[in-house]
């Protein structure tokens, strides 16, 4: 029975450059502040930036992994609090989701609050969801 | 240069996106997400989808198309452009073969610190008018050549 406070395992993403080349090719999005160090310095950014759109997706995951059909995702939103800075290594950027059960719903469905962080700094904050639970949740 | 506070209520025309497989794997390679469903159509029907669905934020590829007519309107540059806030609400999942028309309205301009925020409301819909996803974003477009920084 899935309840609030139910956690979702813990994950850690690992992003690169390289990453970012290939979410732009598969997504469409060519935002040269995520590709270009030049652009990204002439908007006043720290570095090129990670699409907020991957850092969702990774960060969703989490709720898809979970729920195991990603249909099961009804509902997901993020505020993109402060960008994640890739940088121009092999390493790249750690990101770490954590998130847990909010609320069980008479439908059925449960809100999901997800956690991610890069460091000690929160990059998504209001990170929710509403998911219909795995039948063994 | 602002945006035109008088845009808001702009409601753009429905931008066509077809939905294949072999985008859907594509993205979920991008993302890194090894889910079955994504790739099996025997997998995705054992789920009871008719063929392979999208990841959750699959919809912003459609919904992209919606902004780039946006953006053309108001004479803005993506370079400009910091996603601040993305949400979607799913009626159902996208699937593979699915034919999608997306309307873009610009609902809101509010200028914050020299900046604009612009709230945004994608209407994801099949061909037959179904509504498949709502995709609500607020964009900061930035004021380029200030010394804030």
């Amino acid at each position: 029975m899935t309840e609030i406070g139910t956690a979702l395992p813990q994950r850690e993403f690992r992003v690169t450059r390289e990453d970012l080349v290939c979410y732009a090719g598969a997504a469409g999005d060519f935002n040269p502040i995520h590709w270009s160090d030049r652009v990204a310095a002439s908007v006043g950014l720290p570095g090129v930036i990670a699409h907020g759109m991957l850092t969702m997706a990774l960060a969703g995951r989490m709720l898809t992994d979970w729920a195991g059909d990603p249909g099961a995702v009804v509902e997901y939103g993020v505020r993109f609090a402060r960008p994640v800075v890739v940088p121009d290594d092999d390493a790249g950027v750690t990101v770490t989701v954590d998130a847990a059960v909010s609320e069980v719903r008479d439908d059925g469905l449960v809100g999901v609050e997800v956690n991610v962080r890069v460091g000690d700094e929160k990059v998504l904050t209001q990170a929710r969801a509403v998911v219909r639970p795995p039948t063994n949740g | 240069m602002p945006t035109d506070p008088s845009a808001a209520g702009r409601v753009y025309p429905p931008q066509p996106y077809e939905v294949s497989r072999e985008k859907i794997r594509e993205f979920a390679d991008a993302v890194g997400d090894p889910n079955p469903a994504y790739r099996d159509v025997e997998a995705a029907k054992s789920l009871g989808h008719p063929d392979v669905i999208a990841p959750p934020t699959f919809a912003m590829i459609p919904v992209l198309r919606g902004f780039d007519v946006l953006m053309d309107d108001l004479g803005i540059v993506y370079a400009r452009v910091i996603h601040a806030h993305q949400r979607f609400a799913h009626a159902r999942p996208i699937h593979a073969g699915v034919q999608l028309r997306t309307t873009t309205t610009l609902d809101s301009i509010r200028s914050v610190g020299g900046n604009d925020l612009l709230g945004i409301r994608c209407e994801v819909a099949s061909g037959s008018g179904e509504s498949i996803c709502t995709a609500t974003a607020t964009l900061l477009v930035r004021e380029v050549g200030g010394d804030d920084d």
